[in-house]
């Protein structure tokens, strides 16, 4: 009975932890400019990010190390070094687009500049971190980001074409604006395959104090819970297709991504989308200053745990909170969330082998892993889709930049 | 042989200049967008400013965003048109780029005013007339894209 009450919540947090600033404004962007054409990329990044969780939860929880502890153990301090300075720094870009993000949502509501939201958003952030437990962060704002599945409920109003819908599942070559279809290929691949996500999940794994015992319903959280948000991002590609696409509209700031769900929802569509951004952003704010602080305190040996009382994991508190004074900088200097969010998205792509490599190593090592090790199956899409990732990254982002 | 390398040196140095002229030479080219995507990103916040406007005509958004989207769409509109006015493109006429541009700026600034007035009438007016500019510049788009 409790396992099943373990799957539910896992399966409902993950649906509504899913969607963050990153996965809905390159959704968005993505079917603004080339209608149904880039679902493909959604469905990449939603199955590489299966088989990473679910990766990521059983090492976990037969190793009983996080995937931090063990790249430290395996590889040694250098080499771990340079992983932790690419993440963190990654990471730090996505928490300033995703405290961008409320104070965006924040501006859309009340008018007030997302500037002047920078600190009192961080305030409450990190008071969350500082008063709240795991399971309050874990589940608290995933279960209000459930407003997230108007977007589902918005693409169905639409009645999009399902036949060209499917289509668009398959990749395909864009006719024209070629480096900005496959920069978005990339930053949609990024959204999806977030690396925080797994040290969050990994590090949840140990909070939850979950065993051998656990790996079926990992497996069940992780397949079902990401296919679900997975279908979350496309519903908002859908929307971005079906109304923005007509009419010419190119995703550019906040503003117009605001209007996504006015024409299907018209009464409750601007409300719904403002809330859902919120409450994404939040949840997705709290687990990435989460992950951050996770990455320092289990890579140096610090005391960690987010039901620890501050004073008991001192270092690691001063992590986060640290981190999270300076992502509200950029933002109180007004630097566009959007622009930040759309970046980082594409340096993630980039920046994968870094945290995948070393993290397939550590599967298919028996010594951490025994009988629990890789099949060939699961080695192969995600070596395969992070490449494909890469490969995509370095050749689009100078593409990119040069074309301004 | 020091004279050889020296040679080869100042080879060396004429070679990474002008591929430095080269490459910022590209990297300029480059970095300015067509006439076409320039008409692109106008008619994308041309449409924006008519989606605003429909939506506050059915009170789906509220007056302050919808006033401040119509403004930072005037002064996107106003860059845009300005950037493609300093080179304009020679298969439309520039006056009548202009003229049209001017037009949907007005509209678009005066729809953000009657918000505040709470001008409904005027405000759908405004809109329609709006729409209008909107396919003429979705015309001379159109010629900007066909003409090679």
């Amino acid at each position: 009975m409790k396992k099943m009450l373990y799957i539910t919540l896992g399966i409902i947090t993950s649906v509504g932890g899913f969607l963050e600033i990153g996965s809905v404004t390159t959704a968005a962007q993505g079917g603004a400019a080339f209608g149904y054409q880039l679902l493909w990329a959604i469905l990449l990044g939603t199955i590489c990010l299966i088989f990473l969780v679910e990766m990521s939860g059983r090492l976990s929880a037969v190793s009983k190390h996080t995937i931090v502890e063990a790249t430290r153990e395996r590889f040694g301090f250098p080499f771990f070094f340079i992983v932790l300075v690419g993440m963190v720094l990654i990471s730090f870009l996505v928490l300033v687009a995703e405290l961008g993000g409320i104070g965006l949502s924040l501006q859309i509501l009340t008018g007030i500049g997302f500037p002047w939201w920078a600190i009192p958003v961080s305030f409450v952030v990190w008071l969350l971190m500082w008063k709240g437990t795991f399971t309050l962060i874990e589940n608290g704002a995933s279960l209000l980001g459930l407003v997230t599945l108007s977007f589902v409920v918005a693409a169905v109003r639409l009645h999009p074409d399902w036949g060209n819908t499917a289509h668009g599942l398959l990749p395909s070559f864009p006719g024209d604006q070629k480096a900005r279809y496959w920069f978005l290929a990339v930053s949609i691949l990024g959204a999806s395959i977030s690396p925080y996500l797994m040290y969050f999940y990994s590090s949840g794994v140990i909070e939850d104090d979950w065993d051998e015992s656990y790996i079926p319903i990992n497996r069940f959280i992780s397949t079902f819970g990401m296919s679900l948000g997975g279908f979350l991002s496309m519903a908002v590609l859908v929307v971005a297709a079906l109304v923005f696409q007509p009419k010419g509209i190119n995703i550019e700031k906040f503003e117009q991504a605001s209007l996504l769900m006015t024409t299907a929802l018209p009464k409750w569509g601007f409300f719904l989308f403002a809330m859902s951004m919120l409450f994404a952003c939040l949840g997705a704010a709290l687990e990435i200053s989460l992950a951050i602080a996770y990455f320092f305190a289990q890579g140096f040996g610090w005391n960690w745990s987010e039901d620890l009382a501050p004073s008991r994991d001192a270092r690691f508190s001063f992590t986060y909170t640290i981190i999270i004074m300076f992502a509200a900088v950029p933002l109180l200097f007004g630097v566009d969330p959007i622009r930040v969010t759309i970046m980082s998205m594409a340096l993630t792509s980039a920046t994968l082998p870094l945290a995948i490599v070393p993290f397939l190593f550590l599967m298919n090592d028996p010594i951490y892993l025994g009988e629990h090790r890789n099949g060939w199956v699961s080695n192969t899409v995600v070596a395969i889709i992070v490449l494909i990732s890469f490969v995509l990254a370095v050749i689009s982002i100078p593409l990119e930049i040069i074309g301004g | 042989m020091n004279r050889v390398l020296g040679i080869g040196h100042n080879v060396n140095q004429v070679s990474v200049k002008r591929l430095l002229v080269i490459s910022v030479a590209l990297v300029a080219a480059c970095k300015f967008p067509t006439p076409a995507e320039q008409m692109d990103s106008l008619q994308s916040w041309l449409a924006t400013a008519g989606m605003v406007g429909d939506a506050w005509l059915r009170h789906t958004t509220p007056d302050k965003y919808s006033r401040q989207t119509l403004e930072l769409s005037h002064e996107t509109l106003l860059q845009l048109s300005s950037d493609l006015l300093r080179s304009p493109p020679h298969s439309v006429d520039s006056a009548t780029l202009d003229d049209v541009l001017t037009r949907s700026r007005e509209h678009v600034a005066r729809m953000a005013r009657l918000i505040e007035a709470k001008d409904a009438p005027d405000f759908a007016r405004q809109l329609d007339s709006l729409r209008v500019d909107e396919k003429v510049v979705k015309r001379l788009s159109d010629r900007i894209r066909s003409t090679p």
